[in-house]
């Protein structure tokens, strides 16, 4: 009896395990790598997706277009209309046009709906574009031999990555919408001339809303301060050029009479590119650390004008501010903010 | 020897297994900063209660907490065990429901909830049918399988940990241990079932406490990755927010750069432990309390396991869910606080009276 029993549960098991539910196999499905979503007439999303088509060398993409009154159903729209089994989870960047990043509570909306969505991936990049999506997208199909995954290679960090760009992942944004201490940068791309993309630098977002433009050569500040490694930057000092090779950073805070200061100290480690005749190494190390000091000055003081923590300076004060006060750091805190920004470097 | 590790290893999992999904948030809205203060509160209180149940279950060697309650009375077991059965019965009815929600949104998308949910039946129904024996054999390679996958999860994460989101690590005051959360964490509990298990091996205080230092690991672990990876202000935003966090790591060079999938296979592994053991006391108990039915074991968790699927299959919504749950700790903090103290009291009312027969 008792075996009986068992084999029949096991019979259950071999119907059940087998393991096949609704699944499309691999060659029905379309994965698209890119998502670039906009708003049109102010009212309607138009979501633009670009699906790699994978059997002509990986060269060519397909861009599907859709438009409905959120962003779900105009996704559900593709799935619908496609021949194929439409299969989000391996979307890698997601664009959003300036039409759309610039309504602050829209923004918001979408990126919490990234966040919570059960097929998207919270750690796709995002990105922002001043340009129409479909103009971005279908640069790529027009650069002779360009690859269809461009796209996303291009903020994939890896070999010959350029060490400017930043990548900003959904969940990021999404954690800088909530967060009493620390804004966000997400950078902003455009079709390129000759290539595909052309990297325009990044804008701050401030609980939603954007409140400053970056330029590429100030991103790399940001990234060094995300305690990202600087490596590979080219800097150029005049009369020389030189490359980062390696960075640290170390910080020291205190509280001065409720008034917060923190003293950064940047150590680079440079490598001379190329250089004028007679100039010194000292007269390249005091150069690029002035340079790099200005920089990161300018930048401050627009920042603390616009009230954005980018550098994220609130993060290293939430042992000191009793929690209840924290939520006034950007508004209290952060305008009194002294910051004490020296970069040593050595050479190799 | 062998037999008391098993019963370690399968402390380990049911804690484990529910620990991963709402008790972080939990931890999460009951206090804002400091949170291993509240989590070492609650693992401590816990402690304590088993220090209790062991102490109470020493005085009645090989005799499980069924004998003990039928020796106090007949009425006395049906008051006691009879709603005990139930809300173990509910317990299993969440738990296939919750993990069936979590399996769904890590890997089939696109499924409804009932074959997964049939699959789930199926495999608790036939572990607890095979016995305590082979449930305690089982969670010994369950456990030797998932937990290096949960380690690895848990060290893959620190990728994107923000050390300074822990901040302030000063434990706020301790208002906490008044508040209905707080209530409600004592409700993870998986500490009770072992005292049905004791008629093969007996409990030891020791063995036990090393089990409870690895649970508040894994406790410890399951708060401070999303917390770290969030901060508060925004993993408070989220539900599951330990698999939400596990979901943001992403580890190119690893052949799968999914950490959600290890996350899904671990959970399956300990809720279909979980719920074997569950379903198996209930059997059991069904099946000592009703003496004069004459019906094997087997028939009983049966029977129960159909009532946990269906009453899964009805459940609507995770919302639903949710609240059901709660209603349902309420009830696991009332035997959680019960029983041991019964059975201490009794234990101990029973020794005097016999040191005092010997005496006299």
């Amino acid at each position: 009896m008792k075996r009986v029993k068992a084999l029949m549960m096991l019979m259950f098991l071999v119907t059940f395990l087998s393991g096949c539910w609704d699944i499309k196999d691999i060659d029905k499905r379309v994965l698209p790598l890119v998502i670039g979503i906009s708003k049109v007439n102010n009212e309607d999303y138009k979501v633009t997706v670009q699906i790699p088509i994978t059997k002509k060398d990986g060269e060519i993409s397909r861009i599907v277009t859709s438009i409905d009154e959120n962003v779900s159903s105009a996704l559900g729209q593709i799935k619908t209309n496609s021949e194929n089994a439409v299969d989000y989870s391996h979307v890698r960047l997601v664009i959003i046009q300036s039409d759309l990043s610039d309504n602050k509570e829209e923004l918001k909306q979408l990126v919490t709906f990234l966040m919570t969505s059960r097929e998207f991936p919270t750690n796709a990049q995002l990105a922002f574009t001043d340009v129409p999506i479909e103009e971005l997208l279908s640069n790529i199909n027009d650069k002779l031999g360009v690859d269809s995954t461009s796209l996303y290679d291009f903020f994939n960090k890896g070999a010959g990555w350029a060490p400017e760009i930043l990548s900003t992942r959904i969940w990021e944004v999404y954690r800088s919408m909530f967060s009493y201490t620390e804004d966000i940068t997400i950078p902003i791309v455009d079709p390129g001339k000759d290539t595909v993309i052309n990297y325009k630098g990044a804008v701050a977002l401030k609980l939603g809303e954007l409140t400053q433009r970056i330029d590429p050569n100030e991103t790399q500040l940001i990234k060094l301060f995300q305690n990202k490694n600087a490596k590979g930057k080219i800097e150029n000092v005049g009369f020389a050029s030189v490359m980062v090779t390696s960075s640290a950073i170390e910080n020291k805070t205190l509280i001065e009479s409720n008034k917060p200061v923190v003293s950064i100290n940047v150590k680079l480690k440079i490598h001379v590119l190329e250089r004028e005749a007679g100039i010194s190494n000292e007269r390249i190390k005091k150069d690029l650390e002035k340079l790099i000091e200005e920089r990161f000055n300018k930048m401050f003081e627009k920042a603390q004008e616009n009230k954005t923590d980018i550098f994220g300076f609130g993060q290293y004060f939430r042992n000191q501010i009793p929690y209840d006060d924290l939520k006034k750091w950007r508004e209290g805190y952060y305008p009194d903010l002294k910051v004490d920004f020296q970069v040593h470097t050595s050479m190799e | 020897m062998i037999q008391k590790l098993q019963i370690g290893f399968i402390f380990i999992i049911m804690y484990v297994s529910l620990n991963h999904l709402f008790y972080p948030d939990l931890i999460l809205q009951l206090t804002n900063y400091g949170h291993w203060g509240v989590v070492f509160c609650q693992g401590l209180l816990q402690l304590f209660l088993i220090w209790i149940y062991i102490k109470g279950l020493s005085y009645f060697p090989q005799q499980d907490v069924i004998d003990i309650c039928l020796k106090i009375g007949k009425p006395i077991a049906f008051i006691l065990l009879i709603p005990f059965v139930i809300s173990l019965t509910v317990l299993v009815t969440i738990n296939n429901r919750l993990h069936t929600d979590v399996i769904i949104s890590i890997f089939l998308p696109r499924t409804p909830s009932w074959p997964v949910l049939v699959l789930l039946f199926f495999i608790t129904t036939y572990i607890a049918l095979t016995g305590l024996g082979t449930i305690l054999r089982a969670s010994f390679f369950i456990f030797f399988m998932v937990i290096p996958l949960l380690l690895m999860i848990t060290f893959t994460s620190f990728i994107n940990i923000d050390w300074y989101n822990a901040a302030p690590i000063r434990p706020p005051s301790i208002n906490f241990l008044i508040e209905k959360n707080f209530f409600y964490l004592m409700g993870y509990s998986a500490f009770l079932p072992l005292g049905f298990m004791v008629y093969k091996t007996a409990l030891t205080f020791r063995s036990i406490f090393l089990a409870w230092m690895c649970v508040m690991f894994f406790s410890l672990s399951s708060v401070y990755i999303p917390l770290l990876i969030f901060g508060q202000e925004s993993a408070i935003s989220l539900t599951f927010s330990m698999v939400r966090a596990i979901y943001t790591v992403d580890v190119d060079w690893f052949f799968l750069n999914k950490q959600s999938m290890f996350l899904g296979l671990s959970l399956i592994g300990f809720t279909v432990i979980l719920n074997a053991v569950l379903l198996w006391v209930i059997g059991r108990i069904m099946q000592k309390l009703l003496r004069w039915i004459k019906v094997e074991i087997s028939y009983w968790i049966i029977a129960f396991s159909v009532v946990a699927f269906l009453g899964a299959l009805m459940v609507p919504s995770l919302a639903w869910t949710e609240r059901i749950f709660f209603w349902s700790v309420g009830a696991q903090v009332f035997f959680m606080i019960i029983i041991p103290l019964t059975i201490y009291i009794y234990g101990f009312i029973i020794k005097r009276r016999t040191a005092f027969y010997e005496e006299g």
